[in-house]
């Protein structure tokens, strides 16, 4: 095969991959670009979301002394955690349940812990991640097809990038002299943008890509039961360190302060960004938080009754492969290094979306004739009489 | 070239195909679409807006204290992997019990002792849930036995039958038990 007709070849293979399901890809595209910033669109829509200082030198509230001016607001709540976003403009979290067993999300003052506000019951940061996620298939034996069908999207989007730069000759080229004509029509404008677009996301398309061929991976590996997790069983607090009481009463526990203090005195680099309470009688107090690694979040276990902590996960507790393996959900998801990274990443998801729709712009202009050219060129007159009328079709012919 | 050309289409299906191949994406996106109700009616139960659980099993008497039980879902148990078929309870406590009681266990079959009581309930005394591993050779009269624990130290003990806890259960391991 000659050079050239190889590089026709590749371009072939480049136009048509996922092709046929075009919408479905900008779909995931597009929902992926909204998860990014879901929690910020939550934010614009949803005031009792936000965090206001009421003065400059306000300072921030104890995780205790939240959970106390809740109890004050609504002593009958029980709350099973507090989280603080990692941006100081949102409302804390607390995931609480009613004695009537509604479980929803309040937004708390981080400021003065007053209940802002319950989440609605639609909750938008979780549907667009789960329609982007696993296509709202529901898990009912291990991953969701709907998961595999998204992430197996992580191939073809991982070939358009290789295909792209090998039929893209010298692309680097395109860094130092920005090419996008305007007057030329739209056929060289939407070409010249895709080109653009293409071989300044090619870093993005390779993480999202990879990181979407891991959640494939990671489905197929659950799956099939196999494991490569470090991480124990998780602890449970020791019968005897449950105190037995004559009155019959709940036996004291410490602070939700105390255990941050415990936490933080023993495991240097702990930060708190969200407390879990005991979820039984022989369950620990939880914190955790991100350390010198941003990706990932460390997390101890602390004994409510004695304060011992008896489990930790931190950084240095994974393996290497843990390392790489726990870093791809962040990498995709964007959500690492506060508002500035998330809005790369939903810029670059932007112009992902846009390529696959400049994409399909480009072969309904170019590709559909090439293609049946191609083929009419190699073909012996009495099939191409048949290909003539295939590409007659109105999607193939100029849409 | 020889590839391209051998991909087009001449036989009937490789018409269809090319004839159809887009509608591919109406398919695709007909799944969402179907599966949104479901979507929402699960957001809701797992919030506890639309109850304890999909089925009301009732309230259950435990010595001078009670719960009110339901299955999380109305259906047969799921399988875990190798954990084998597991089925979730949702329960609450009866609201002078909440101070008294420091843990709620479920089992199928007499436990023998406090140690042995089955799985522990997790979450909060208004809303807590425990998932219980159902063996495939389970009998249909067999008993859904509920512990629960006093922080003085005492334990009392009820039962109720299978049958009533989950009809779902029953029809699935009548219909294994056939097999």
């Amino acid at each position: 095969m000659s050079k050239k007709s190889r590089s026709k070849l590749w371009f072939l293979v480049h136009s048509w991959l996922t092709l046929p399901i075009w919408f479905f890809v900008l779909i995931v595209c597009v929902t992926g670009t909204l998860a990014v910033v879901s929690q910020e669109i939550v934010w614009l829509a949803t005031p009792k979301a936000r965090a206001t200082q009421p003065s400059d030198d306000a300072p921030l509230l104890t995780y205790e002394q939240v959970l106390s001016a809740i109890h004050k607001a609504e002593p009958a709540l029980a709350v099973q955690s507090i989280s603080r976003p990692d941006e100081s403009h949102f409302a804390l979290v607390a995931s609480v349940v009613y004695p009537d067993g509604r479980s929803p999300s309040l937004y708390i003052s981080p400021y003065t812990g007053v209940i802002q506000g319950e989440s609605p019951s639609f909750d938008f940061k979780a549907f667009t991640r789960a329609l982007h996620g696993w296509w709202l298939v529901p898990f009912t034996n291990g991953y969701s097809w709907g998961w595999y069908l998204v992430s197996f999207l992580g191939l073809p989007l991982l070939g358009s990038l290789i295909t792209g730069l090998v039929v893209y000759k010298k692309f680097w080229k395109g860094f130092f002299k920005p090419n996008l004509r305007f007057k030329h029509g739209a056929r060289i404008f939407w070409g010249d943008f895709h080109r653009l677009c293409g071989i300044w996301s090619i870093w993005f398309i390779a993480v999202i890509s990879i990181t979407g061929l891991w959640f494939l991976i990671q489905a197929f590996m659950f799956d099939n039961q196999i494991s490569i997790s470090t991480a124990g069983n998780p602890p449970v607090v020791a019968r005897q360190d449950v105190p037995i009481m004559p009155d019959g009463k709940p036996a004291p526990q410490i602070s939700l302060d105390q255990a941050v203090k415990i936490a933080a005195d023993n495991i240097p680099g702990l930060e708190a960004s969200f407390v879990s309470l005991p979820s039984n009688a022989y369950g620990h107090i939880e914190v955790g938080g991100p350390g010198w690694y941003p990706l990932l979040f460390q997390t101890a276990d602390i004994n409510p009754y004695n304060g011992a902590i008896e489990g930790s996960r931190m950084i240095a507790d994974r393996s290497g492969l843990e390392l790489v393996t726990e870093s791809m959900r962040p990498l995709h998801t964007g959500d690492f290094g506060g508002l500035w990274v998330k809005l790369i990443w939903f810029f670059f998801g932007l112009i992902l979306s846009m390529m696959v729709l400049s994409g399909l712009l480009i072969w309904t202009k170019r590709t559909a004739l090439a293609t049946a050219n191609a083929l009419k060129r190699s073909e012996k007159p009495r099939r191409a009489a048949a290909l003539t009328a295939h590409s007659q079709q109105p999607e193939e012919a100029n849409v | 070239m020889s590839k391209a050309v051998a991909v087009q289409p001449t036989s009937t299906l490789g018409r269809l195909w090319h004839k159809w191949r887009f509608h591919i994406n109406i398919l695709l996106l007909l799944v969402p679409l179907g599966f949104m109700p479901k979507y929402f009616a699960d957001a809701s139960l797992f919030r506890g807006d639309s109850g304890l659980g999909e089925r009301d099993i009732g309230t259950v008497q435990v010595g001078p204290w009670s719960l009110q039980l339901a299955e999380l879902r109305n259906e047969a148990p799921r399988p875990d992997g190798p954990a084998g078929y597991m089925k979730s309870f949702n329960a609450a406590l009866c609201d002078t019990c909440i101070d008294q009681v420091k843990a709620a266990y479920l089992r199928i079959g007499k436990p023998r002792s406090l140690r042995a009581a089955g799985v522990i309930f997790f979450g909060t005394p208004y809303r807590m849930g425990a998932t219980l591993p159902i063996p495939e050779r389970t009998k249909a009269d067999a008993e859904l036995w509920i512990t629960l624990e006093g922080w003085d130290g005492s334990m009392h003990q009820a039962a109720i039958p299978l049958s009533q806890a989950s009809p779902a259960t029953i029809a699935w391991l009548a219909q294994r038990g056939a097999k």
